[in-house]
């Protein structure tokens, strides 16, 4: 019949087409790597500032921090990562408690990881590849410590104009941002939203 | 007379038996004959360490959904939420599986999010956190030791 092969020879080009998108498309991610190269240049930045013996001494600790913090700083998307934190509770809040809070909540994960950043000892950090999903992004690491265990980590990245930052770091299969979602929520639903930041600046403020 | 109100009376009663066989099956089967008017959304899972289908989904504690599918999905599991139409369910909202008790049964539990979009019927929970497999917890602990 005439009438089909028109037809068919009309969708001929449009399915090549679609074919050549969906090759492009699963090959693209895999070639590209570009948040794994993201990733790297931010850890081998840290890793350069841990394991340089001018900066081990005990008087350079706080230019150590400061230079490790501004690292981390760079790769790190601390206000999407403390909205998602604070979740329905964000919305809630004025632009100045936001800005206490991203601040503190910075300062919170600083004071917490920190001092395990500082201990680096030879720790061994493996690329284990990286998915693109349109604006979001995983990379996949393993840490291998010296007595060989793997620690495997996810790193949740977001893109933002041009760049790409981190919104949530999980850890063996364990969100960062879900746990502390799941604390923040329980303090302010207990209490308040004051107790939760009283509470914060105490952490903050211990050493 | 007589005889045919006997005969009418245990039909009724054999009907009637037969109605509670159905609905005692379709109810612990966990079988619904109507979905209701509820939608689907879907998760990716690196392991969900043994969810079955018709497994609860948890709210802050609250049974509000079940699991509808499980299937392999490049090597991932892709579970197949059912949750009711007026349950709105944030963009940034983490889906995770855990467990009732040390060894209980498995469960998804949705922590909501903050954002103002919102998943969309048959769309996907970006964020999710697989199950903890605390056999592996135990050997890693075990073996690291040495």
């Amino acid at each position: 019949m005439p009438s089909t092969e028109v037809c068919m020879d009309r969708t001929y080009p449009f399915r090549i087409f679609v074919s050549l998108l969906l090759v492009l498309g699963i090959t693209v991610p895999g070639l590209a790597g570009e948040l794994t190269e993201k990733m790297k240049q931010t850890t081998d930045k840290i890793l350069a500032i841990v394991s340089n013996p001018a900066l081990r001494d005990p008087s350079q600790t706080k230019e150590r921090r400061t230079l490790i913090r501004s690292a981390v700083d760079e790769r790190f998307d601390w206000e999407e990562m403390a909205r998602r934190s604070l979740a329905r509770h964000w919305d809630e809040r004025t632009a100045e408690e936001k800005k206490e809070f991203v601040g503190l909540f910075a300062d919170l994960l600083e004071r917490t990881y920190l001092s395990k950043v500082e201990d680096y000892s030879g720790e061994e950090v493996q690329y284990e590849g990286e998915t693109m999903e349109g604006d979001y992004g995983v990379v996949k690491i393993k840490i291998v410590t010296k007595k060989n265990r793997d620690i495997p980590v996810e790193y949740r990245l977001k893109k933002r104009g041009n760049d790409w930052f981190i919104y949530d770091v999980s850890i063996q299969g364990v969100s960062l941002v879900n746990n502390y979602r799941t604390q923040f929520n329980s303090i302010i639903v207990q209490s308040s939203y004051e107790n939760l930041v009283k509470r914060l600046k105490e952490k903050v403020e211990m050493k | 007379m007589k005889k045919l109100d006997l005969e009418l009376t245990v039909g009724l009663f054999i009907i009637a038996g037969i109605l509670c066989l159905g609905y005692l099956s379709i109810k612990l089967g966990k079988m619904e004959m109507i979905r209701g008017n509820g939608y689907d959304t879907y998760a990716l899972f690196s392991n969900t360490g043994g969810l079955r289908t018709g497994s609860p989904i948890v709210i802050a504690g609250v049974d509000v959904g079940r699991v509808k599918t499980i299937l392999l999905d490049n090597y991932q599991a892709r579970v197949v939420l059912h949750l009711p139409a007026n349950l709105k369910i944030q963009e940034d909202a983490i889906a995770s599986i855990k467990t009732r008790g040390l060894i209980g049964e498995r469960y998804v539990e949705i922590t909501p999010g903050g954002s103002e979009k919102m998943v969309e019927p048959g769309g996907r929970i970006r964020e999710t956190q697989p199950a903890v497999d605390l056999e592996e917890l135990i050997s890693k602990y075990v073996f690291g030791k040495i």
